[in-house]
């Protein structure tokens, strides 16, 4: 192909284009409509791996549960499993109804009134979630080591550099969760600023 | 005419150079589309500040490519690569196969451009001229005519491979 051609070929394909049916409003209103939508389709990809993490962690816990032998163990795998499999549901539903909220049909005013309340629940049921992890992450410990070591992590005599390892880790989580909480809301804000823009429309 | 009117009709009337613009920095159909969208919608938000100190060509060329520029700058870092599914043009009755060859050929060569290089041949290719393409892209009209030239003897050293 010389450059000529490229030209040619160019032109042609401008004057196909041209020809073309043309884009409606409802289409353009679609495409806005359509990038408020894909802004929850990453965070639900991501919450979805993180429920399944979770869901695998649970059926370890449950398939193990008769291993469990003393009351404060159950306490500990109980209080683990509830969080492991209440929140990842919780949350994927709630960010599937924000997902699935019709701005498209319904005035765009009522749309940000009804997005606000349920970027609220979702905003704090991840915050309920940060502060879970925590405790989560110290009842899992004892679960884990009785299920997968055969111990009662209470009656092991634990040196500096286990409570060490623990607060690193505790340090750690603090920060990763102060990133996801981060990402939520600069998700959700943008979000926001399409249904506002929307409403200009 | 409303400012909503006024956009829509706005987009439909130029909706060839945003397919162009969101087919040449893409490398397939979903890609594409989500380019588009992101345009469509980037002219959306900055409509309001148009201020008619330009052209309104002028305008579109340049939110346009600086969002697939930005677009394309954000997928390079993800590292993400996909391969050309088709030409996406869609049929009409002068469409033919002998056409979609040469499309694809045409498209290989510009997506083997880098990114500025790819909207100056686009510029180019749509008829502007090089102080046009100057003010759209900010470069001086001198540093066009250098840079375009380069990009001609490009293309012709990778047709002719």
């Amino acid at each position: 192909m010389e450059l000529e051609e490229i030209q040619y070929t160019w032109g042609q394909m401008s004057l196909e284009l041209e020809k073309q049916k043309r884009l409606s409003k409802k289409i353009i209103l679609e495409m806005m409509h359509q990038k408020y939508k894909n802004k929850f389709s990453r965070l639900l990809k991501f919450e979805l791996m993180g429920a399944l993490i979770c869901f695998v962690f649970s059926g370890l816990i449950l398939y193990n549960f008769s291993r469990l032998d003393t009351w404060y163990l159950w306490v500990c795998g109980i209080f683990t499993l509830l969080i492991l499999l209440v929140m990842p549901i919780i949350t994927l539903m709630a960010i599937q109804q924000i997902k699935s909220l019709d701005i498209l049909n319904i005035s765009n005013k009522d749309a940000l009134i009804k997005y606000t309340k349920t970027k609220s629940y979702l905003l704090a049921i991840q915050q309920f979630g940060a502060y879970a992890s925590f405790p989560v992450f110290l009842t899992s410990m004892p679960v884990m080591s009785k299920i997968l070591k055969n111990k009662d992590f209470f009656s092991v005599s634990k040196d500096i550099w286990f409570y060490v390892m623990i607060v690193l880790f505790g340090v750690g989580l603090y920060f990763f969760i102060k990133w996801g909480i981060g990402c939520y809301k600069r998700i959700t804000n943008s979000a926001e600023e399409i249904l506002k823009e929307l409403d200009e429309y | 005419m409303d400012k909503e009117n006024h956009f829509v009709k706005i987009i439909q009337e130029n909706q060839g150079l945003i397919f162009k613009i969101s087919s040449i920095y893409t490398q397939c159909k979903s890609d594409q589309e989500d380019l588009y969208q992101d345009i469509v919608y980037q002219l959306w938000k900055s409509f309001g500040t148009f201020r008619k100190e330009s052209k309104l060509s002028t305008w579109m060329y340049r939110v346009a490519l600086n969002t697939a520029l930005t677009k394309e700058k954000r997928r390079k870092r993800s590292g993400l690569k996909i391969p050309i599914e088709k030409v996406i043009l869609k049929q009409s009755e002068a469409y033919n196969t002998e056409f979609e060859e040469r499309l694809k050929i045409l498209y290989h060569h510009i997506h083997h451009l880098n990114s500025l290089d790819k909207g100056l041949i686009l510029l180019l290719l749509e008829g502007n001229k090089y102080d046009e393409i100057a003010e759209i892209s900010g470069l001086t009209p001198s540093n066009v005519g250098t840079r375009i030239s380069r990009i001609k003897n490009k293309l012709k050293s990778n047709i002719s491979k």
